[in-house]
């Protein structure tokens, strides 16, 4: 579980994927399976950071797979379905050390262990210059579920060289937390969300495009954690993220540039700016390596404190989560892709380090438990 | 919400500004190249997303996938 809704944001742009340019307004010709088989292992905590109890952290295994498909002449379908598991420990309070540093207290690895199944069914009608597209989704956790669906349209103008896109969606979220009564936890509670959705794509010339989006997602019920032993949070949050994409082809080098640049902000005092750079280097007609670098960098929730204060009172916003934190994050991944006719294969190896130390923001208040991971991938897709 | 307003404002001057020529139908081979797509390997960007959720503050504003919460 996880104090935010993320089935919002996926319906607002998902099946219905980002509008591509015009060229690809057409239902798919071929069916195409996948599966994606992923693993990832936060690094263990240091015994600086958390002098007593458990080191260990999450490894999430993901399972993914997916269904495109023609639907007679003017539509496709789209099936995801996601499974993962997960087992460690996660920050449980903060405190003060002896020699008065903060520093982290994990909950029991032998205690925590969970699994999310995710179904969600769409489909996308096409029309001469433009589409529309439906999808529903259900998930479900040992300690959560949410039901989501959401809307999208996309209309082409200007010789089709200009896209209009928008989109609305809607999640309804339950929570029942394990062991409720044991940890005095809340027993059960819930959330809605709704976002809409605004995006202009933009033809430059032969080899480039440009898109800009513009999210806004507004979150009300209950957004506290309820697995930390203390965690109050306001009961609504208004979320805006505004994406710009560019895309570049190098015909001498036959390799592609994508890069991306999102601003977000939300009522509770989070900014944060992500830029990510890849490069599609094809070599001859099989294989791709695909490098890409991400920077992120936020700043700190207005609540935000490193070390908890059990003496205030519950009315109080107080969070130790170190997500609220201010705090910079590197990563770096490399993909290499087979194409083999009807088959191909996708490698995906990446390393994910956050630190106070990279953030850009004046820290304050610098969290003890920002996560380090490494992740592993292997993708197939089948054509038929 | 000033800093947006200006952000906002770049953005539409910048798309304005951007001189784009007139690409004809014909002219769009390399556009149409499935590495020139907005999101060109969809479980890929949703994993990743899926994620960064999990551990950052922000989400929203990107071509996502999945529903539910997730903790990791």
């Amino acid at each position: 579980m996880k104090n935010a809704s993320r089935s919002i944001i996926a319906l607002s742009s998902t099946a219905m994927a980002l509008p591509g340019i015009a060229l690809s307004d057409a239902p798919p010709t071929q069916s195409t399976v996948s599966y994606k088989l992923s693993n990832y292992q936060e690094d263990d905590l240091s015994r600086s950071e958390a002098p007593i109890g458990e080191l260990e952290r999450y490894e999430i295994d993901v399972h993914q797979f997916q269904l495109v498909s023609p639907l007679g002449r003017n539509m496709s379908l789209h099936v995801d379905a996601n499974y993962e598991s997960l087992s460690g420990a996660s920050p449980w309070f903060t405190s003060r050390s002896l020699d008065g540093e903060p520093v982290v207290n994990l909950s029991g690895p032998s205690g925590i262990w969970d699994r999310r199944a995710e179904l969600s069914v769409g489909s996308r009608f096409y029309l001469e210059n433009g589409s529309f597209a439906g999808k529903i989704g259900y998930s479900e956790e040992n300690d959560y579920s949410a039901f989501s669906f959401g809307l999208n349209g996309e209309k082409n103008y200007n010789n089709d060289l200009t896209t209009v896109s928008v989109g609305l969606s809607y999640s309804s979220d339950q929570i029942f937390p394990t062991d409720a009564a044991l940890f005095n936890r809340v027993i059960e509670d819930d959330k809605q969300s709704t976002s809409v959705f605004f995006s202009v794509s933009q033809v430059i010339n032969q080899v480039s495009s440009f898109q800009s989006a513009l999210s806004i997602t507004e979150q009300s019920g209950f957004l506290s954690d309820p697995y930390k032993l203390r965690d109050i949070r306001p009961d609504n949050k208004t979320q805006i993220a505004w994406s710009n994409s560019y895309r570049r082809f190098f015909v001498s080098t036959n390799a592609a540039l994508h890069a991306n640049y999102r601003y977000y902000h939300d009522d509770f005092g989070v900014n944060s700016h992500t830029s990510d750079l890849s490069w599609y280097q094809n070599l001859g007609r099989t294989l791709q390596l695909v490098p890409t670098l991400r920077y992120y960098n936020q700043s700190a929730a207005n609540f935000f404190t490193n070390v908890d204060n059990f003496l205030n009172p519950i009315s109080e916003y107080q969070s130790s989560d170190y997500r609220l934190s201010t705090f910079g994050a590197v990563s770096g991944s490399l993909s290499v892709i087979a194409d083999m006719g009807s088959w191909t294969a996708t490698l995906t190896a990446e390393r994910y380090l956050a630190d106070d130390k990279y953030s850009a923001f004046e820290v304050s208040k610098p969290s003890t438990a920002l996560v380090k991971y490494n992740r592993i991938s292997l993708g197939i897709d089948f054509r038929f | 919400m000033r800093q947006l307003r200006a952000t906002l404002l770049l953005s539409i001057c910048s798309l304005m500004l951007i001189s784009c020529a007139e690409v004809k139908a014909w002219e769009r081979g390399y556009l149409a190249r499935e590495e020139m797509a907005w999101d060109p390997n969809s479980l890929e960007s949703s994993l990743n997303d899926h994620i960064f959720f999990s551990k950052e503050a922000s989400s929203g504003g990107n071509s996502t996938a999945g529903g539910g919460c997730g903790c990791n």
